[in-house]
Formats: C-alpha cells, structure tokens, sequence
C-alpha cells in the first residue's frame, strides 16, 4: 500500500490516515474491509494469483472425512484455491474460538455456525451477507437451495449464510417391538397422543422391572422449538425475530408446557424412560432395542442403522404434532457456512464464495449427503433412497416456509433452548411413580422468564 | 560469559545472575498466573458486548449480578457438598485399601497395581464409561440391580441422587492416587519403629492407630489439601455425565463460571470473572484453614 502523496502540513493527517488503513488490515486490493449490511462481495477477478484459506468446521469422525474429501475435490478443479478444513470443536465450541478470533482480529474467511448461532452472526457485523454474492453472480438460489432450509437463514428477505449441513426431526421406531404389540409401523402415530396411547401398549414388565420401554427422547430444547413450529407458533416475539430483535421468548405456554406435562405423565406411568438431557444417553439407550419409540434428528440415522442390524428393524416417521389440529412443520437444523469481510482480501472472500458454491452443487451435495446422512440442501442433489431417510425428504418438501418453520432468530438463541431444557428438567420426574420437581405449566413460565434478562443485556448489546 | 559473570561476581553481579536463572519460571508465571489474575480482576468490573469484549467499566456491578442470582448459592452449597463427598471418601477409602493392602495377603502386589489403575484414566474416558453404567435404561448399574430385584434408579436423572453418582465416579478416579501415595508413605516409615511397637505388643487395628496413620500424617495432610483443590476444580465429570443438571442439581461453582463465560454461546465474562475471584478466595480460605487448624497434627519426621 503506497502512502498518499501529501503536502508536508497535511502529511500528518496522511500518516494517520494510512496507519488506520493498515491497522484495520486493509489488503492492497481496494477490497473493502466491512462487515454487515454493507460489505460487498468481490467478482470473479478478485482472485489473480493462488490463494489459501482456512475453514472452520465443526464436523467429526466420519463427517471430517467428508469435509476433507470436499476440499480435496474442490482443489482439482479449481487450482489456484486451497481451502484448509480445521476442526474447531464442537458447535459450542466454535463460537467461543470465533469470538477470540474477532478479538485478535484473525477470523477465518470461511466458517461454520451452528443454526442457533444466526442471529449472532448477523449482528456481529463480520461478514458478506451471502446474498451479495448471489447477486454478484446471478447465483440460481431458488434452484440451488431448499427453500425450507434457506428460510432459517433469512433475514429480512435475503439470505445471510449458506446452509450446509442440514437436519431434520424424526419419530424412530423399533418395528419388531410395535408389531408384537399389535401394532402397524406403516401407520405410525402422528400426535403426541398417539405415541402416549403406543407407548402404553409398548410398555413390557417382566416381573417388577420393565423390559422395554414405549418411548424414551432426550431432555432436548431442541423439541419444544419443533413442537411450537409444529403448531405453527412463534418461538419468540417479533415474528420469530424476524421482523426486528426479539424481547421475549414463547414456550412458557403452548407446546411448551404441553410437551413437559406429557412427557413428565408417561415417565411417571412408567411408559417412558428419562434419560436427562444428554443425548448420547438417550442415544445408546435407542440403541440398544429396549425402547419402542423414540425422538431424535435425522443425524442419528446412521448410527441407528448399524446399531439396529441383526437386532431390530429400524423404521422412521414424521416428527409428531402437538395434537391433530396442527397446521405447522418442522423447522430444520444443523449449521451453515458464512463467509467474513473484516480483516480478509477480496481474494480470500472470493475463494471462500468459490468453495461454498462449489459445495451446493448437486454432486457434492449427493456425496456429502451420502457420507454423512444430512439432508441434502441443494433440491436437485439425489438423495440416498433408504425409505427411513426419505421421510425426511418428504417431510421437509411438504410444507410451506412460514415464520414459524423457519425458526426464532435469537441473540440468546443456545441459552434460551438450555432455558427450556431446565424447565423439562423440572417438569418430567426421574422415573416411574415419581412426582416432578414442579408443575410442567409452571416449569416452562419460570424456563421462559429466566431468559428475559439474557435477551434484554443483549438486545442493549447490540443498541435497539 | 562464563568470564564476565566471574568478574562481576559481587552482590550485585550475583543478584542479576539469579534473576537470569528465575527468567524462565517468571515468564511463565507471569504468562500463565499474574497475567490471568490480573485480567480476572479487570474484566470482572467490566460489562462485555456481544463478542466478549470488555466494553464499559460497571463497577460493583457484576457481583451484584453475581450474588443477586439463586443458581450462584446454590453452586456454592453444591460445590461445598461435593467436596465434601469426594475428599472424605476418597482420602478414608484410600488409607482403607492400603492398610489392608500392608495386612500380607497374598497377591498383594497384584491387588495395589488394580487399585492404583484408575489413576491411569484421564477424566473424559472415565466419564464416558460412567455415562454408560449410569444409563438410567440400559446401564450396568440398572442391570446389577435388576438381578438383585431393585428397580431402575435415575442415576443422574434424579436431582438428589445425580452428586453422589458424580462423586461416586470422582472417588473411583482419585482412589489410585490416593493408594499410591498412601503406599509409599508406609513403606517409607521406619521398620524399627514397627517392630519396637509389636515388641510392645501392638498388632491390628492398634497398630495402625497408633503407629500407622500417624506416621502417615504427612501424607495424609498432602492428601486432604490436594484433594479439596481437585474437588473444587473439577469439571470433566460434571460437564459430559450431566452438563450441570438436572436442575441445576451438579453445577459446581467452577461449572458456574463455564456457563456465563463459555457455554450456550455466552460470553458474560465480566460475571464469570467475579465468580472466579470468589473461587480463588474459596481456594485460599480452604487451603489456610487447612495449613492454619491440621497441619499442626502432622507428625513430620
């Protein structure tokens, strides 16, 4: 960077002028350094010579072999970009290490946050809002991307990051269980009533212990946001948080503590097993064949195929409804990936807009569907034909994107679905014949009001 | 160099020469210990933006924050009992096996590397081990009851129950620890002395009351001191068996802390920090009361 040619009084400003330039880690490229709503997305010409970047994941095992395949492939046919995949822990994690990243101002050009991480992404004013490349590029977004999944994504009307690794919500059932207990698999039970009603039948004691429990699902807030969308209800105010920030949030009433009540009743009958809030307990219990009937999301498929070979048959239906009259959906999770402007070169954006299209096509899509059992996010990708898994599909396809399907969009977002973990805590005993901590109704108001002064710092946080 | 040092070799060339020796200690000290403390305390009068940046100086404000939220009292009697379930048992179950280990029995040797064995696991494997035994549906605890005809107990479901269960897996991690250096305090105590008190007719539990565990008092104290710090630092075990719950039921002041700093997308480190400081005063009022009321019981030889 050339330092602007200056009369000597006016040199001083100039220094100045060029120190802050260089301090805020201008590249010599003229690309512009801002982050948020006025960030612009560099064209195709941005990239003159080879240029490596870093992307921040936090995919694991099977799924970092994947990630790394991705980046490979994407080397061949694109040499003069090298995309570096680093694991940055687990969803959790990688917003602490990108938030120490703003604060030493090394972010990654490329990284990938968690859906509940959205809304903090977009007011942290450090990236190119994906759709200025989709514009940049006349990019065929309705072709390319589900609207279902993008919906989540969005932010008032235009899409802030690309959806990548996508998920769904599913009832898993153990077939041989159901059909000895006089049951159809292929008419699965579509509210929570049903699987209530199921559960009972399912239940089998031999003596004073029970062999195999109706129904087990982890203590996950995850649920309560799905069985809201289900009953097409806003998680939080404000349209979801989509129409401006936020102020309080909605499962204090509702599917809420409807959710709670249920499930507190069918463990203290004893049709139904808590296994706390982890899910790897939840999991493995699944696993195992002793539980009927089960809540987990699509990513767990995989898992449960192996799991159940030789030892039960797998089936999967659409995620329950609250109760018949319904008229929701589903809302999809998993992360995306969005790209920074502060502090990277033109060149470094293009690169990572580059590999994020590269990753939507259908090819990849289908093998990055194929290898690790998420939803594939590009509509045109072929989807693996395992029925299990294309109840998903047919799931997703279904419905139409609403405020309430796609999602709250919340600074708090992760705490406020602790929030409503702790209220289920509360609400569901421990086991069977055990009264629970507190009223369910009560458990999830409590849940609900605790997130009030989380929102409120945030919301003056980020100064509305 | 070596020259010059020699030549300089009065009280001041002297001194210098010491700091050059302590350099590398200091740096790290001040790297890894002066330099967090001192951020603690700064950052604990801090409010913090979204990112985690300090952003406006609030005073008292944070610890009025702090003391103003139940959960904090309650990670405090939590951490207070969970110190309580771990240090005792772990220190007691320890001194238990070894003397019974000292009481000839055949094997012995195979028997103290069994007990010492656990040390060898880091907390995570041990953690997610447990996680499995405790499985309220499918665990192995559930299944040894089963045959005994007791029915499934909510291991880490049950909010009175979820601390013992994390205790009982922290007592079976420090065991081995204990054990090993519980042993090599008695094999260090004096053969003479033994022998003069079975000369005297001491044996059994005389033996040991009298000879043994005063002897081992140095140990013993080292045990107590090293424990307590362990217990109230622990986190591992609480944040993979049950993320603090349920209800809040396991949440230790050190999980607190990770909670408002770390976890669920938080980064209020202005709170976390002013919990930290009561952390640190909590370590230091266990530790002198330790050093100030048991130490003048230890019998150092």
């Amino acid at each position: 960077m050339a330092l602007p040619r200056s009369r000597r009084t006016r040199g001083g400003l100039a220094v100045a002028a060029a120190l802050s330039l260089a301090l805020t880690g201008c590249g010599g490229d003229g690309g512009s350094d801002v982050g948020g709503q006025d960030a612009t997305a560099p064209g195709a010409d941005a990239i003159t010579e080879p240029v490596t970047i870093e992307f921040w994941h936090s995919m694991k095992e099977k799924n970092e072999l994947a990630v790394k395949a991705l980046a490979d492939d994407f080397r061949k046919v694109n040499d003069k970009i090298t995309v570096k995949p680093v694991f940055k822990g687990d969803y959790d994690q990688m917003v602490v290490a990108y938030k120490q990243a703003i604060q030493q101002e090394a972010t990654p050009p490329l990284v990938q946050i968690y859906d509940i991480g959205s809304r903090f992404m977009y007011d942290a004013q450090q990236v190119v809002p994906m759709y200025k490349f989709i514009e940049q590029d006349k990019f065929d977004q309705s072709a390319n991307i589900e609207p279902n999944i993008a919906s989540y994504y969005t932010i008032k009307g235009k899409l802030w990051s690309m959806p990548f690794n996508s998920s769904a919500p599913l009832l898993y059932m153990n077939a041989d269980a159901v059909r000895k207990a006089g049951l159809d698999p292929d008419k699965p039970p579509a509210t929570l009533d049903e699987i209530g009603e199921w559960a009972k039948k399912l239940t089998v004691k031999d003596g004073g212990t029970v062999t195999q429990f109706g129904f087990n699902a982890a203590l996950y807030g995850w649920f309560v946001e799905q069985l809201t969308a289900q009953d097409n209800a806003e998680y939080c105010d404000n349209g979801n948080g989509r129409n401006g920030l936020a102020t309080k949030v909605n499962f204090g009433t509702g599917a809420g503590p409807k959710f709670a009540q249920w499930l507190g009743d069918l463990v203290k009958q004893g049709y139904a097993t808590n296994t706390g809030r982890p899910t790897d307990q939840a999991q493995n219990a699944f696993k195992t064949g002793t539980i009927a009937l089960h809540l987990e999301s699509t990513s767990a498929l995989g898992g449960y195929t192996a799991a159940a070979k030789d030892k039960f048959e797998l089936r999967t239906a659409p995620f329950p409804k609250p109760s018949a009259s319904s008229g929701g959906g589903t809302i999809i999770g998993g992360a995306s990936l969005w790209i920074n402007a502060a502090g990277h070169t033109d060149a470094e954006k293009r690169a990572a807009w580059e590999f994020v299209k590269f990753a939507n096509t259908p090819e990849q899509q289908a093998k990055w569907h194929a290898a690790t059992g998420y939803v594939p996010v590009n509509p045109q990708a072929k989807s693996n034909d395992d029925p299990n898994f294309q109840v998903a599909v047919t799931q997703l396809r279904a419905q139409q994107p609403s405020p309430a399907t796609s999602g709250c969009l919340l600074g708090v977002m992760p705490e406020a679905r602790k929030g409503a973990e702790v209220g289920l805590e509360q609400a569901v005993p421990a086991g069977a014949g055990q009264e629970p901590r507190m009223p369910a109704e009560q458990a999830m108001q409590n849940a609900a009001a605790t997130l009030q002064s989380p929102i409120q710092k945030y919301n003056a946080n980020v100064g509305q | 160099m070596r020259a010059r040092t020699i030549r300089r070799r009065g009280p001041t060339g002297e001194h210098r020469l010491s700091l050059l020796f302590l350099a590398p200690s200091l740096i790290i000290f001040t790297i890894f210990v002066f330099y967090p403390l001192g951020r603690t305390f700064y950052l604990s009068t801090m409010g913090t933006d979204i990112i985690g940046r300090a952003n406006k100086f609030v005073g008292l404000d944070n610890f009025a924050a702090m003391f103003g939220d139940p959960g904090f009292f309650k990670a405090l009697g939590t951490t207070a009992l969970f110190v309580l379930f771990t240090v005792v048992p772990g220190v007691v179950g320890g001194l238990a096996v070894v003397l019974l280990l000292e009481s000839r029995i055949r094997g012995q040797r195979m028997f103290r590397t069994v007990f010492a064995l656990p040390f060898a696991f880091s907390v995570a494997t041990a953690s997610v081990i447990f996680a499995l035994i405790y499985n309220p549906a499918v665990g192995m605890a559930n299944g040894v009851l089963s045959h005994l005809g007791v029915d499934r107990i909510g291991w880490l479901t049950e909010p009175d129950l979820a601390l013992i269960s994390i205790s009982i897996t922290t007592v079976w991690m420090t065991l081995g620890y204990n054990v090993l250096v519980l042993s090599a305090g008695v094999g260090a105590i004096p053969v003479e002395v033994v022998e003069a008190a079975r000369l005297d007719g001491a044996t059994g539990w005389r033996l040991h009351g009298r000879i043994t565990v005063p002897m081992l008092s140095p140990q013993l104290f080292f045990l107590i001191v090293i424990s307590t710090i362990h217990a109230l630092q622990s986190f591992g075990q609480i944040h993979i068996l049950t993320k603090g719950g349920p209800d809040g039921a396991t949440s230790t002041l050190v999980y607190w802390i990770y909670e408002k700093a770390f976890s669920y997308g938080s980064s209020d480190f202005g709170t976390a920090s002013a919990a930290a400081i009561v952390l640190l005063v909590v370590v230091l009022v266990c530790t002198g009361i330790q050093f100030g009321v048991l130490e003048r019981r230890v019998h150092y030889r």
